[in-house]
Formats: C-alpha cells, structure tokens, sequence
C-alpha cells in the first residue's frame, strides 16, 4: 500500500560514476502477493565500496536485498519486475542460474545463523558447494576468510567445536566468514548488527571498513550513526520507494529531500 | 475503576472450582496408572529370572520372544524410518502446502489413528495367505505400516520448527534444496528425527493384533542364531503375542511368563520413551 504522500515528493539520486558501478537497479517493483513492497526503486552500486539503505521499518529495505540475490524465489507468490544489471547482465531474467548468482551475490542475515556443524565446515559449506579443494587449500580458504572477518584469533584452537557454542557476535562473524568464503563479489547484510552488543557492533564494522578494499558491500541499517560511520553512500527509502540516494557525506550533512532530512533530524521512522 | 467485591469473590471461587476439577481428573489418570505398575510388578516382578533371557518359551523362558520382538520392530523401523523422513521431509519443505500435499497429511492422520487390528487383516490378506504363511517379514510390515505415520509426523513437526533464516543461509550460499536439506536441515533437526524414530518404535514394540495373524508364534528360537534371514522368513515368537497366548493359559507356569513379559514391555517401552524426551529436551539447550 503506497501511501499519498509520498506521490509528491520528488525523488533525488545522485549516482557515483557510472563506470565504476557493479550494480544496478532499476525502476524495480516488488509484490508480497497483491501487496506491493516496492515501487519503481533506482539503487547504483558502486564497486569496492559500502552502500547503506536507510529508512523507517517496512519501508522496503530489506526487501530489495532479498531481490539481489534472488533469496525471495524460496517463496511462491512473491514476484518482481524492473531491472537489476549486475555486471550487465539482468538477474532478474528467468535464464539466471541462481545457484550461480548467489554463489556472486553473498548474504549475512539479521539474526546469527550458524549451522549446526563445526566452526571449520561452517566456513567451507559454501566453497564446497561450488569448487572441489584439497584439504590444504580448504585449510587455507577457511583460515584467511576467518582471519578478514576478524574470527581467527578467538576461533583457531577451536575450529573442530560446534558453531553453535559461539557467542552472538562470533556467530555473525563466522556468517560474514561464511558468505566471504565463497569470494562473491557483492556481500548484503540486513541489520547485520541488529542482535549485537556494542562491542561485538565495533568488531563487525571494523571487518566490513576491512572487507571493502576487495569486496562491494550493501548494507541495510536502523542505526543512521552505523549508516554515517560504515558507509561511501547511502539510499532513504520510505513507503516502498527510494526518496533520495547520494554519497553518505551529502545525504546526512545536506539532504536534497525534506523527507530525507525529517528522518535524519528524527522527527518520523 | 472500583471492583464489585461480590463478582470478585465469584471469580475466585470459580477459579478454585476448576483447578479443583483438573487436579481431580489428573489425580485419577495416575491412580489408575500406579495401580497397572502396581499390578505389574507385585506379579510379574518374581518372574524375572535369568531363565526367561536364557531359555526358549518352550523350556519356560522368553529368549525366541525377546528376539523376535527385537528383530521384527528393527526391520519395521528400518522401513518406516526411511519412508517416515522421507515423507515427512516432502510434507514440510517441498509440497505440503499443495492439495497433494494436504492430502496426503490428511491420509497420513488417517493412517495414525488406524486400528491396528486392520493393519493385521491387511498384511495378511498380501503377504501371508498369497505366501503360504505366516512370517517374521509379515510381522515387520505390519509393524512398520503402524510406526510410519507416527515418524512420518514426527519428522514434519520438527522440520517446520527450524527456522526459515536457517534455509535461507544455505540457500544464500548457492546451495541447492536437497543439499540444504540434507546438509543442514536434517543436521539441526538430527536429536527431533531420532525421538520421532524412537517414539515410532516405542508405538510398535508392544502391539499384539498386528501380528496375530501375520508373524505367527513360535516355541522355539531359530537355529543358528545368525541365519536373520532365515529367522524372518519363519513363523516368529514375539512378547505381545506370547503374552496374549499364555494370559489366557489355564498353566500358572505359563501366566507367570506372561506376566513377566509384560514387565518387560512395559520398561523397554518406557525407556524407550524417556530416552527420546530426554533427546528431545537435550536439543533445545
């Protein structure tokens, strides 16, 4: 339900280069059966860099990071059209192989979601899935991806014990482990930080600064702090639309929107 | 607000009333539980002896029926442990919400509350009477067409209690349906899945109509011991059949086996249960 108010607001996106983008959505509408979640949405990615999407709850956020990686084709009844060209090629189109897509398109989800295997297999369920490695170079993938979500040192004497014996913040460095394992190109993280303490918070944010030299990271926050530290850019959605989106600097320091600003100010969300 | 001291007063009571009622209602299930236990023991627990492990009903023990029991439930949880997941797996994660589907859950609860004494007539109307005999396989088909539904629940139950974030993660991660399945639904679900298959076991290990006119009954144990095949393709002792033959023997020798059989049902069936609660409750720590 897309409320009227919004139909006069002016949407303002301010896109990085466009040669540097890996990512494109474009005119994208969402349907939660006749529900529609998302209306004619732009979002530009750029490479190696953190994107933020920001906005009050049910405004459509973690709706449109589900449709990057095709994670809502698990359920019957919801269905998208519009666009998103990763690298060019439309992922929406029904030719997508999308155990391939996720393989490129990776997810960290809100609540920790460790599997009930060692800490050691939870990082390799993902790269054996998709290449077959001798044990060494498993060793290796699994110490290197642990050791960049900043894992390593609390896990290495432990990597044979349950992930599930991890603390919540461990538990969702070893997703982020998990879904970096598999060297994507693009990590998602819906409120990634959501069920963490403020310590475990920092740690996390620490690792994703560290991850965007090689990856491209979108990610979707309540926090507008987190939104203003993490992030090179950042989108405002509000009521299934993107109302303003620009370099992050820009956004909260001048926004282009009233809208954008309110929600900045605090004044509604 | 100011309370109506006479309506609070009838609430109370009410109140009192019905705690009352369901302490009453509680207080005679156990009673009549105490008193079976009671019976059990008082006569069956001075039939317990070596012999009965040792030696064939024949000779006044119970080995061939101990054996058969064992081996007949096995070879039926065999078979409904690997249907019972399988569709209950299918039921939870793939077409349980079609009208195949519902059917097929509906069928299901049909099937679980089956009289058994229908399953018997059933077995024996396909396999014995077209094989020229009763059998130990007869037996464990019966059986296992009593313990499938309770597995087949069981399982559904316990996979639609793992969350759908955990799906979404193996999915997210390029894993296919069967692999997430496989992988890591059944992995989370593992200690539910066994309490499914024990409670099925537990279901099966003391029912006697079923096997009435399928697996026979038998004096003697099979020779050699290690010929399973040959045992199962036999007529078969089993507890409660032996028990319901020699209940009804004018012999006190023979009532003191029975009863002593049934002590032994009766606390195989109970750690049977009690191992699978205790599963169960393990998992959730």
């Amino acid at each position: 339900m897309i409320d009227m108010t919004t139909t006069d607001i002016q949407s303002v996106i301010v896109p990085p280069p466009a040669d540097s983008l890996v990512l494109e959505v474009k005119k994208l509408n969402f349907f939660y059966g006749t529900h529609q979640a998302l209306d004619g949405v732009d979002l530009p990615v750029k490479r190696h860099a953190i994107t933020a999407l920001i906005g009050p709850s049910g405004c459509g956020k973690s709706t449109l990071l589900r449709i990057m990686n095709r994670i809502y084709d698990l359920y019957p009844g919801q269905r998208a059209d519009g666009q998103i060209l990763l690298d060019g090629e439309d992922i929406l189109g029904p030719k997508v192989d999308v155990t391939a897509l996720r393989a490129r398109v990776g997810m960290v989800f809100q609540k920790p979601t460790p599997f009930p295997m060692s800490i050691y297999d939870n990082v390799a369920f993902g790269v054996r899935l998709h290449a077959s490695k001798t044990s060494a170079e498993m060793d290796e993938i699994v110490e290197e991806s642990l050791r960049r979500a900043a894992l390593w040192d609390e896990v290495k004497d432990k990597l044979h014990k349950s992930g599930l014996g991890l603390s919540g913040g461990q538990q969702q460095r070893l997703c982020v482990a998990r879904g970096i394992a598999v060297n994507p190109e693009i990590l998602l993280l819906d409120e990634p930080a959501s069920a963490l303490d403020p310590i475990s918070t920092a740690k996390l944010e620490d690792t994703l600064e560290e991850l965007k030299r090689d990856y491209t990271i979108v990610i979707v926050t309540h926090n507008l702090q987190q939104a203003a530290r993490l992030s090179d850019y950042t989108g405002f959605m509000f009521l299934g639309k993107m109302i303003e989106f620009g370099p992050t600097a820009d956004l909260f320091v001048t926004p282009k929107v009233a809208k954008t600003g309110e929600y900045i100010g605090g004044r509604f969300g | 607000m100011t309370v109506n001291p006479s309506r609070a007063a009838r609430r109370k009571m009410v109140s009192w009333i019905f705690t009352g009622a369901c302490m009453l209602a509680t207080g005679v299930a156990l009673i009549a539980l105490m008193l079976i236990l009671w019976s059990l023991l008082t006569q069956g627990l001075s039939g317990i002896n070596l012999d009965i492990f040792t030696k064939d009903t024949s000779a006044g023990g119970l080995r061939n029926a101990i054996v058969g029991s064992i081996m007949m439930c096995l070879v039926a949880m065999v078979f409904s442990v690997i249907i019972g997941v399988l569709a209950g797996t299918w039921l939870a994660e793939i077409g349980g919400n079609t009208r195949y589907g519902h059917t097929v859950r509906f069928l299901n609860d049909v099937l679980l509350s089956a009289p058994s004494i229908l399953v018997g007539v059933f077995v024996s109307t396909i396999l014995v009477n077209p094989f020229g005999g009763a059998s130990g396989w007869a037996g464990a088909v019966a059986l296992a067409i009593l313990a499938t539904p309770v597995v087949t629940r069981t399982t559904e139950d316990i996979l639609n209690l793992q969350p759908s974030s955990l799906r979404e993660a193996s999915m997210a991660l390029g894993a296919s349906q069967f692999i997430t399945i496989r992988r890591v639904i059944w992995k989370a679900a593992g200690a539910g899945l066994l309490t499914g298959g024990l409670l099925g076991f537990a279901r099966i290990s003391g029912e006697t109509a079923p096997l009435l006119h399928t697996a026979g009954d038998n004096q003697f144990m099979h020779e050699p011991l290690w010929d399973i095949f040959g045992m199962m393709s036999n007529q078969n002792a089993s507890l409660p059949v032996m028990m319901y033959n020699f209940a009804l023997s004018p012999f006190e020798e023979a009532n003191k086996l029975a009863w002593a059989g049934a002590v032994l049902l009766a606390f195989a069936v109970l750690g049977i249960n009690v191992l699978g609660r205790w599963l169960a409750r393990e998992k959730k720590m």
